[in-house]
């Protein structure tokens, strides 16, 4: 009986797998097959089959075609491997998402370790209001800022003043994810025991030599959760960009993505090998530090 | 005498003033970023672009929008879709869920693959999920595009037109497309629920749960009558977490289905998106984003005053 419980949890589980791997996996497939194996009436799983067989492993048509088309390699005698890749993708999208995400994902940490250590450590008037207030920030929806985002992004184009696009989407993506992480940082701090901190104080330590020598050690796991989580909502987020940003080559990679949708109607395996390029920096971040994920995003949501 | 005084004054001026110093750099920011924007809308939604410039027009944006058949078909749509959504991935989530906390082995490896699709943008969830239904050449289409299975002339998801709805004009039963944007964000949304259920199962006592089995309550009982009412605060966050980001995320249904077949797919969200940067009608645009604006602030007070935030964090 025991056992038949536990075989089937096990069996729910791994169908669960299946389900949230399966779609990712037939992408995977795509993008590592040729044009004429794409559009092929049925379409075929594996491109495995030979006039007498329906599946033979040796006659695999398996191609990189989808990669080349996205990275498109040239010779050229200046670089280490031989060959530069010049596709748009990789060399303007893809490090347009990695600054835009590093940068704001660090000054994003930045501010709300100082606010969230300030929420949770000292109590001043409109504490409680101001809390509150940037917790219904977040219900602001998206598409409502970027309205006026849009209309101001547009008259400052227009002005004189100096505009830069990578700034501007920089300090945009700040105030989105902003909120969110000054309640996930807050309680990171709260479970830091104020005892440590009271103990220094009484020792002689100053309040700023408190913050950097006991309390910033202590919330560095959390800083990196908030860190993480940042990065990783920066480099997926798609309408601010395309929206917001007018010079083609500040553009992110969301962005090129939907361009290459365009293009390519009917070259999956192009599709396919961008969605995989693009996802992948994140997965293997995420598989590396996915404990500080779950933190994150439990602390985040529970409090928030 | 004198130095070690003004220390201490000075030391306090500090500590005093040290939580606004704290504070600032991100009040500003989300001055700038969100509640400046967030009034300009408002503002906006009073107004329609003229060649001059921007005039006040009153209620008229509200008014217009109110008018259209657009807008009460893509409330339609949105409320088919939040309901298939949230209910889809809370049943999914909560089984998977109590299936992870029970003590068996390769739990770490389970939640591991279940949550890599959270990790994917919902660009590129919708693009995966289009791949596999693309007519004729997706690899779903075999099947679902085959006369035999699908009668009478197979199924194209991306094509098929909406069937017609039963009760006036709500837009139930859904169009496939419909159906198909609805798994897909499950499939997104699923692993963030399962980790905060599980999170919540791991919270509710063993005892609690051991003397009630003690007491001859059996498996379906005790998740019925202990378990679930235990975990309701936490069923609710994660219930208003997953109406406001299918309320906001317009990603999937750009690389999905871009709105159609048709209109079908049409949430309030893309619509505000066509209004906007379609048709270039920005105070309509502004009116609806208001209305949406409101309607996430409603499930926001709703989620403080049940789970009480406000009476945990004084």
């Amino acid at each position: 009986m025991r056992n038949w419980k536990q075989i089937l949890t096990h069996l729910f589980l791994i169908l669960a797998c299946l389900f949230a791997m399966l779609p990712i996996m037939t992408t995977v497939l795509i993008s590592f097959k040729r044009q004429q194996d794409i559009t092929r009436k049925p379409p075929v799983l594996f491109p495995c089959d030979t006039e007498t067989k329906s599946f033979d492993i040796s006659a695999c048509r398996w191609a990189v075609e989808g990669y080349q088309r996205v990275l498109a390699p040239k010779p050229s005698e200046d670089t280490l491997l031989g060959f530069s890749l010049t596709g748009n993708m990789i060399k303007t999208y893809l490090p347009n998402t990695l600054m835009y995400a590093t940068i704001s994902s660090l000054l994003v940490v930045f501010l709300a370790g100082t606010s969230g250590y300030a929420f949770s450590r000292f109590q001043f008037r409109g504490h409680n209001a101001l809390l509150k207030g940037i917790l219904a920030i977040t219900g602001v929806p998206l598409l409502t800022n970027l309205l006026a985002l849009y209309q101001m992004a547009v008259t400052l184009r227009k002005s004189t003043l100096p505009f830069d696009d990578r700034v501007f989407i920089i300090v945009v993506y700040i105030g989105f994810f902003l909120p969110l992480s000054v309640w996930i940082a807050k309680g990171f701090f709260d479970a830091i025991p104020r005892d440590l901190e009271e103990a220094a104080l009484i020792d002689g330590c100053s309040p700023i030599g408190v913050l950097t020598r006991i309390t910033m050690p202590l919330a560095l796991p959390g800083l990196l959760a908030v860190f993480l989580l940042t990065f990783v909502n920066v480099w997926n987020e798609f309408i601010a960009g395309y929206l917001l940003i007018a010079k083609n080559e500040y553009k992110p990679a969301m962005f090129g993505l939907y361009d290459f949708l365009g293009q390519n109607i009917i070259n999956l395996q192009v599709i396919a090998a961008a969605c995989i390029l693009i996802a992948l920096p994140v997965v293997i971040l995420f598989l590396f530090a996915r404990n500080s994920f779950f933190k994150a995003l439990v602390e985040g949501a529970v409090k928030g | 005498m004198q130095e070690t005084l003004h220390r201490i004054k000075n030391s306090k001026w500090l500590r005093n003033s040290l939580p606004f110093w704290l504070i600032m750099p991100t009040i500003l920011v989300l001055l700038v970023v969100q509640v400046y924007p967030a009034l300009y809308t408002g503002w906006l939604s009073l107004q329609e672009r003229e060649p001059a410039g921007w005039t006040f027009v009153g209620f008229k944006n509200f008014e217009r929008l109110f008018g259209t058949s657009q807008f009460a078909e893509s409330v339609g749509h949105t409320i088919v879709f939040l309901v298939g959504y949230v209910v889809l991935t809370m049943i999914i989530g909560f089984i998977t869920a109590f299936l992870l906390s029970r003590k068996i082995r390769f739990t770490g490896f389970y939640l591991t693959l279940l949550f890599i699709p959270w990790v994917i943008a919902q660009i590129i969830a919708g693009l995966v999920f289009r791949l596999l239904v693309v007519p004729d050449y997706g690899l779903l289409s075999g099947i679902l595009q085959n006369p035999a299975i699908f009668p009478p002339n197979g199924l194209s998801i991306l094509t098929a037109v909406t069937p017609r709805p039963w009760i006036g004009d709500f837009p139930f039963p859904p169009s496939p497309a419909m159906l198909l944007l609805i798994l897909a964000s499950t499939w997104r949304a699923l692993p963030f629920v399962t980790l905060l259920l599980l999170a919540a199962i791991q919270t509710v006592s063993k005892e609690v749960l051991e003397s009630s089995r003690i007491d001859g309550a059996n498996g379906w009982q005790v998740i019925r009558y202990i378990m679930l009412p235990l975990m309701l605060p936490t069923l609710v966050v994660t219930i208003f977490n997953l109406t406001l980001s299918g309320m906001n995320g317009v990603g999937m249904v750009f690389s999905l289905t871009n709105g159609g077949p048709g209109t079908s797919t049409q949430v309030l969200s893309y619509m505000l998106y066509t209004i906007g940067w379609g048709q270039l009608q920005f105070g309509r645009a502004a009116a609806l984003a208001l209305i949406i604006a409101v309607i996430n602030w409603l499930l926001i007070t709703g989620t403080l005053r049940i789970t009480r935030v406000e009476k945990r964090s004084i």
